[in-house]
């Protein structure tokens, strides 16, 4: 509405923003967890004069610096790209609300990519006590960062009182932000364990320093554990009502939440019958299936994060279409088509005959040819429906999820979207675009199946 | 279609005075610009010595590509400043004109991932023998052919984001029902090879800088006889770098301001305390070939002299940064007044931002003294030939 909709099919545009974050997060998170684990464990085996364990960590800060400060940065901005691209009025309003929080997040990630190359770079020429102090100075550098990015991510999910008093403290300390810091930390403090785990069967021979890395490494796996129970749980009673009732609501939704419990349990069995009963079961095979199973958790859990804000990219500021929820009266009021910039600069070129003194009268919407109204309609669901729905195939697809149906009932659904789904917007458009947007969906909804038995008839007899 | 009409407004007030926007986008991309110089002209340079040059030639090469996965990192973690600043105040610009190119623009992100790893490949990777075997070297070509396009497909972004009247036309190519397929470019814009001209041009001199600063400040070696021969190749190298980084800084200027602006911009950049800048701006890389003759034909290149050309770069490239945002302020507001916008400062976060930047550049200048300190002690050659 405010800018042109990037209409990506089959995926639909917001979907490469949950591709892109998904894969950063695998990596941004064992970029906290990995710095505090060099930090600690270089720290205890300066002290104990363990240089076997050393030469490990050294190996260890080479893989580390060359996935995160290379793959974790690049798909960090990555995502950066990718939500100005699919979703640029969110981005518009959190770059607005926190631009210094940005600011202060960059100022950490300088500090940790000039920390992680001086620490990987100089190891074994740098005094031990400064060599420490530099992997603590990456530590702390990355783990602020993530509680930075974390206030502004939960902000998303629950503003709390920056809605009243637009503060931008408010914002950043929203009720979410606790609950997600200690559920994210935890998550990079058990993910890096599995990171370990994984690098340590690869490289490693000797099978006693394997063992030691084994059982020292689930300190921060057990730690890590408990932090993202206490936040998981946290996190779920600080939800607002809708995005609670999101869960269930949603069938996906509940698979993935009963699949992260399934897999959570298998990581923690795993790690007490691998690691800590049985060190040397610590083989590539072992450990790149309790990564895999990391990965997945992390990967559903940033899913389910993201799915249950429907209907809002910002809850109760920013629509999942691109509208701000202030905006709704006035855009209902004057029509969507007239309201949006581009949709409007469209409708100009195409159909000018629809505009009245410069602005667009949505009762000759309904004078258009039929194929004109239903080319008008596909713009309406171009800006209306995309973000969420692929037209007939692909990401959650409207043609299937409609089934059959007359112009007047399509027209009822759309003007009724978030009063029979709460996790629907509301329709933001007149009755006539309304009237245009369901014959649009006349054209891409898909029958009901033939051959289904429902007592006595069968389908394709007009069982409405 | 009346590209005027195709503006938005903002969501809400700015959270920073427009002052501080524009400080703080021009500081940025002034940093950014001089790492990314020495990937997008350097890594071409460094490979031309590689495969064509002398063993100085190659070994300068060889010493640069080792510092490259530092500079690309410090280039891409410098880049965000300007990108933020400009969303701050540029979001209507910026957001329409990469989502018309969206594709292009995405891709920047995954091209960069295998240039980056590239870089890593040729730093690390010498398979066996002392240079490398083919494949290293062909790393090495598609990584400066990578960057290469990557600035390619920033300046077709950002071009196109103060050449609205082009949108429309773009948006209507490749619209689906009013949606775009985000498929659009600027490639036909001349304005845009400019740029990447002038943006070439700045890089070669950057490099020609830091071969100086290099030899100058971090070169150690036992062999004198060699080091004083090494000193004698970076004049050359430096010399013809600057000669050639300026004359396609100033051929492709040249046509930049000839052929590409309108005549209101023309007017406006030559007249009042414009005029200066503008000026000073087209004769700047005069200010390295200057600093680099004083580099004179003593056996060593000494440390004065290497400073003198490396403020002289920094001072051309801080010219062209605000030059720059002069240039781009007066395309933008001929639909926008971005400086009019509503205004309420975030004063505490503000703050807050700079205290923390004075905390993190102190950390930063205690870690890079540890270094120091410890090259130093150790006394010994930092990068063996």
């Amino acid at each position: 509405m405010h800018y042109p909709w990037w209409y990506v099919p089959h995926l639909t545009s917001p979907m490469l923003i949950a591709a892109i974050a998904v894969v950063h997060v695998l990596v941004s998170h064992y970029a906290v967890g990995g710095g505090l684990f060099l930090a600690v464990e270089t720290t205890y085996a300066y002290k104990t004069g363990d240089r076997k364990y050393l030469d490990y960590l050294r190996r260890h800060a080479k893989f580390f610096v060359l996935l995160t400060v290379a793959f974790g940065a690049i798909t960090g901005v990555g995502i950066w790209w990718t939500i100005g691209l699919a979703s640029p009025l969110a981005t518009q309003v959190l770059i607005n609300t926190f631009l210094f929080g940005w600011a202060m997040e960059w100022v950490f990630f300088v500090v940790e990519i000039c920390s992680a190359f001086i620490f990987f770079y100089y190891w074994g020429r740098l005094p031990e006590k400064t060599h420490m102090a530099i992997g603590w100075i990456y530590g702390i550098a990355a783990w602020i960062s993530l509680v930075l990015i974390t206030g502004i991510t939960a902000f998303m999910l629950q503003p709390g009182s920056w809605i009243e008093d637009r503060n931008f403290w408010s914002g950043l300390l929203n009720p979410q932000f606790l609950p997600q810091t200690v559920a994210r930390t935890g998550g990079a403090l058990l993910l890096t364990s599995l990171y370990v785990y994984f690098h340590a069967a690869i490289v490693l021979s000797d099978e006693k320093l394997r063992a030691r890395i084994s059982r020292r490494s689930l300190r921060p796996a057990g730690l890590g554990a408990v932090l993202v129970l206490v936040g998981v749980f946290w996190f779920l009673y600080e939800l607002p009502a809708s995005a609670l009732l999101a869960i269930p609501s949603a069938a996906t939704l509940n698979i993935f939440v009963a699949l992260l419990a399934g897999m959570t349990l298998v990581i923690l069995i795993a790690l007490y019958v691998g690691p800590y009963r049985n060190p040397q079961w610590l083989s590539p095979g072992f450990a790149g299936m309790l990564l895999v199973v990391g990965f997945a958790t992390v990967g559903i859990s940033e899913f389910v994060r993201e799915a249950i804000r429907k209907p809002f990219i910002i809850y109760n500021v920013v629509l999942g279409n691109q509208i701000l929820t202030d905006e709704v009266p006035a855009v209902q009021a004057a029509g969507y088509l007239e309201s949006g910039i581009w949709t409007k600069a469209w409708m100009e070129r195409k159909y000018p005959q629809v505009f009245v003194e410069d602005r667009i009268d949505a009762r000759r919407l309904l004078q258009l040819t039929p194929s004109s109204r239903i080319e008008v309609g596909q713009t309406l669901f171009q800006y209306h429906c995309n973000d969420c729905h692929a037209i007939e195939v692909g990401y959650s697809p409207a043609g299937p999820l409609l089934g059959e149906g007359t112009v007047e009932e399509f027209r009822h659904l759309v003007l009724n979207l978030h009063e029979s789904r709460f996790f629907m917007p509301p329709f933001c458009g007149t009755i006539e675009e309304a009237h245009v947007l369901a014959e649009y969906l006349m054209t891409i909804a898909q029958p009901t199946p033939e051959g289904m038995y429902f007592g006595g008839r069968q389908n394709g007899e007009s069982v409405r | 279609m009346d590209p005027q009409s195709l503006i938005t407004g903002p969501t809400g007030p700015l959270p920073a005075p427009y002052w501080f926007i524009q400080l703080f986008k021009t500081v940025g991309f002034w940093m950014h610009m001089i790492p990314m110089n020495l990937w997008f002209a350097g890594i071409l340079i460094a490979m031309m010595g590689r495969t064509f040059g002398c063993p100085f030639a190659r070994h300068f090469s060889h010493r640069l590509m080792s510092q490259m996965p530092i500079l690309v990192a410090l280039g891409i973690n410098f880049g965000i400043v300007p990108l933020l600043f400009l969303q701050v105040g540029y979001f209507s610009f910026f957001y329409a004109a990469t989502i018309l190119t969206a594709w292009f623009w995405l891709s920047i992100v995954a091209i960069l991932i295998p240039a980056y790893y590239g870089v890593y490949f040729y730093a690390f990777f010498r398979g066996g023998s002392e240079q490398g075997g083919v494949l290293r070297i062909l790393v090495g070509w598609s990584v400066a052919g990578l960057f290469l396009l990557l600035g390619l497909l920033f300046a077709n972004g950002l071009s196109l984001m103060v050449h609205v009247d082009a949108w429309g036309p773009i948006w209507e190519k490749t619209a689906v029902a009013g949606a775009t397929l985000g498929l659009g470019s600027n490639l036909a814009d001349a304005n845009l090879y400019e740029r990447w001209g002038i943006m070439f041009g700045l890089g070669t001199l950057t490099t020609a800088a830091w071969i100086v600063l290099d030899t100058a400040w971090f070169l150690r070696d036992v062999d004198s006889e060699w080091l004083a021969a090494y000193h004698g190749w970076t004049r050359r190298a430096a010399g013809i770098l600057t000669v050639s980084g300026a004359i396609l800084f100033v051929t492709a200027g040249s046509f930049y301001v000839f052929k590409t602006w309108s005549s209101e911009l023309f007017e406006y950049m030559f007249t009042g305390i414009r005029l200066p800048l503008t000026v000073l701006t087209a004769v700047s890389p005069g200010l390295v070939f200057v600093a680099c003759l004083r580099l004179g034909k003593k056996p060593r290149v000494d440390t004065s002299a290497a400073l003198g050309m490396v403020l002289a770069q920094l001072t051309v490239l801080g010219l062209n940064a605000v030059s720059r945002q002069v240039v781009q302020n007066f395309q933008v507001g001929a639909y926008l007044d971005i400086g009019s916008l509503p205004t309420q400062v975030q004063w505490s976060p503000l703050i807050s931002f700079l205290v923390l930047l004075l905390l993190g550049l102190a950390v930063i200048g205690w870690m890079v003294a540890q270094v120091i300190r410890t090259v130093r002690a150790e006394g010994k050659p930092s990068i063996s030939r």
